[in-house]
């Protein structure tokens, strides 16, 4: 499988009043072409960061310390506002959390689907609305034609988010990041969109990045995973090793304190205990030592090593043996 | 004698916002029977959509019913001045803790109003901060930060210590784990059994989060389009549930374990307009088991087994394992 994109040793952080605060630290990974990719983690970790640094959409405080995001080999941090505008939307989409916030509510969905195809040169106005109308189709939208008529507000929030997927899709870009997109979503919606999405990677050839705090939605969907904490990709590896065989202690807290996970009936639930660490001053060793039921004195002074244990993984973890 | 008796409650609606003004009426809760006893939690469960919000404003009176009976602890409540009585003793906790948090006041006031409101003589009002935040796990430190500083865990928490300041016999909690990270949703629910076993309370707990239900609930009550479509004990209906609604709700849950992927869709559509409520069975348009008489015929909600009842004229007779 081909790197589509490829995040390298990615540093940064914003400048917020009283000093900065370090959202993402040395952060490495790569999107595949046809491939899955879940990142994992709970608020503050720094998903949302790493999903704007990817479309390149930095708040305006945040300032990239180092490393790179490669687009086919150039790095899009570094490209003009111009160049980072042509790649968004037409390589590289984003399916948002809201969907109302992600369409214009005083224009019609057909409309704005039309407008998306600005990429596109030499296309007449109707083709772009014929694409439109097949993408909605694909999407599962049963009167699509209906649909292109509607304004965002007419229509339900599980059809908006189905529209914003086709609004993605209609450039047929190489990267797909989907931020939090079923977490808007009734159980019964959710399930649909997760459905949704897996039917359309089947003929899918680009790599689809799903960020998301709800473990459910990544084991349902993803081929590979990473784990974010305080800023850095604390594990990495195949969705079935993380689940099965999590060895970053962050990793099993999480998952054993998944409600969702525990299936007898349980009246007190496991939890992790403690809190987040300060981000304006990251601990000198390991972020989770705090926190960790495994901790030893060198955790609290020497940044972990990156452990890898195959191609596929990787443990952040002093405890963790290659 | 139960704590609360919600017997036979209907809740209509002028159809308001047409063109024409019409004395026609539209039913968005009807037949609601449902007890609770002292020391329980009821899950109410559902779709948005189901009603379910709508009968927690009715128990508070903050929306009139058209039929049936409210009665708690042994008294009838049809008055405004009945519903303001039992204020005191009936808490919520709102959905938003955040917002439902006044901006500019400060914890330690926010926690103690209610106290204020309803007179109560409370000679050192910092103590009964300390002592309310103590009670939910918070340093009495916290009495002086203002809402916009809360984590959502704090703010949730800060949301239950308002709840329980008048030390009410009964709280309504609508969607209490909403927006949390795993490990935070695993620390709101210890903390709402601890209180409830320390303090003998009663929940009314809103949701459509079933895996919360399944740790917090003794009894569930699934609401579908303003009727209840199942009641029973929650072992029970997550074992062997009746209704094919309540099947598809558990199914659709995605499961935090990549092996357990679901290979199909659990419920397809979503949830009809009240305006356009399905003749027959109400569930007839998304339920793979319907026949012609559920296209006809309106199901009775009908006892099953002992303390389960269900509003489907094939249940106990479909096959409904999960």
């Amino acid at each position: 499988m081909t790197a589509l994109l490829e995040i390298e040793d990615l540093s940064l952080r914003y400048h917020v009043a009283g000093g900065t605060l370090q959202a993402l630290r040395h952060v490495s990974l790569t999107a595949r072409a046809g491939e899955v990719l879940g990142i994992m983690g709970e608020s503050g970790c720094g998903k949302s960061s790493l999903a704007a640094a990817i479309i390149a959409l930095l708040a305006r405080n945040a300032e990239v310390t180092g490393g790179a995001v490669r687009y086919r080999g150039r790095d899009i941090l570094r490209m003009s506002a111009e160049e980072q505008r042509q790649l968004r939307g037409r390589h590289i989409a984003m399916i948002f959390q809201d969907p109302m916030t992600a369409f214009n509510p005083v224009l019609r969905i057909g409309e704005q689907l039309v407008d998306f195809q600005h990429h596109l040169t030499g296309v007449s106005r109707s083709e772009r609305r014929a694409r439109a109308l097949t993408q909605l189709q694909k999407v599962g939208i049963a009167d699509a034609d209906l649909c292109l008529r509607r304004y965002p507000h007419e229509l339900s929030g599980g059809m908006r988010q189905r529209a914003a997927i086709a609004a993605a899709l209609l450039m047929s870009p190489d990267v797909l990041v989907a931020d939090e997109p079923t977490t808007a979503l009734d159980v019964t919606m959710e399930a649909q969109i997760i459905h949704l999405l897996r039917e359309l990677q089947t003929d899918y050839q680009g790599a689809v990045i799903v960020v998301t705090h709800h473990l459910g939605v990544i084991a349902e969907l993803c081929d590979r995973v990473a784990v974010m904490y305080a800023g850095e990709v604390v594990e990495e590896g195949l969705v079935d090793d993380i689940y099965h065989a999590p060895q970053h202690p962050y990793t099993r807290a999480l998952l054993a304190c998944d409600p969702a996970a525990i299936h007898d009936l349980a009246r007190r639930l496991p939890t992790i205990g403690g809190q987040l660490p300060d981000l304006m001053a990251p601990p000198a060793g390991c972020s989770f030592a705090p926190r960790c039921p495994l901790v030893k004195p060198r955790c609290r002074s020497e940044a972990p090593p990156r452990v890898l244990l195959s191609v596929d993984r990787m443990a952040l973890c002093h405890a963790v043996q290659a | 004698m139960s704590l609360l008796e919600i017997s036979a409650v209907d809740v209509d609606l002028p159809l308001s916002g047409s063109l024409f003004p019409s004395r026609r009426r539209i039913s968005i809760l009807a037949d609601i029977n449902l007890s609770l006893a002292r020391g329980e939690t009821l899950g109410l469960v559902g779709e948005s959509g189901s009603g379910k919000t709508t009968l927690a404003r009715a128990i508070l009176g903050l929306q009139s019913i058209s039929g049936g009976n409210l009665a708690f602890d042994g008294a009838g409540l049809r008055t405004a001045a009945d519903f303001a009585a039992i204020r005191r003793r009936v808490a919520m906790m709102f959905q938003d803790a955040q917002a439902s948090l006044s901006p500019r006041m400060s914890v330690g006031s926010l926690i103690t109003e209610p106290l204020v409101i309803h007179r109560v003589p409370m000679p050192d009002r910092k103590a009964k901060a300390a002592q309310l935040l103590a009670q939910v796990g918070l340093p009495a430190a916290m009495a002086g930060r203002y809402p916009h500083e809360l984590s959502g865990g704090q703010a949730r928490r800060v949301g239950v210590a308002r709840a329980l300041a008048l030390e009410p016999s009964l709280v309504i909690a609508d969607e209490p784990t909403a927006g949390l990270d795993v490990s935070v949703q695993a620390e709101i629910l210890n903390l709402m059994s601890d209180l409830k076993d320390r303090m003998g309370l009663s929940y009314l707990i809103i949701t459509h989060n079933l895996s919360l239900v399944r740790h917090i609930a003794d009894q569930i009550a699934v609401m579908y389009l303003g009727r209840l479509v199942e009641t029973g004990p929650t072992a029970a209906v997550f074992a062997r549930p009746l209704h094919p609604y309540s099947v598809s709700l558990i199914a659709a849950e995605p499961r935090p374990d990549p092996r357990k992927r679901r290979a199909d869709l659990a419920i397809r559509g979503e949830i009809p307009s009240v305006l356009r409520r399905p003749a027959g069975c109400e569930f007839h348009t998304r339920c793979i088991s319907a026949t012609t008489r559920c296209r006809e015929e309106v199901p009775a909600l009908r006892h099953i087994e002992p303390g389960r009842m269900a509003r489907c004229h094939y249940a106990g007779a479909l096959n409904t394992n999960l």
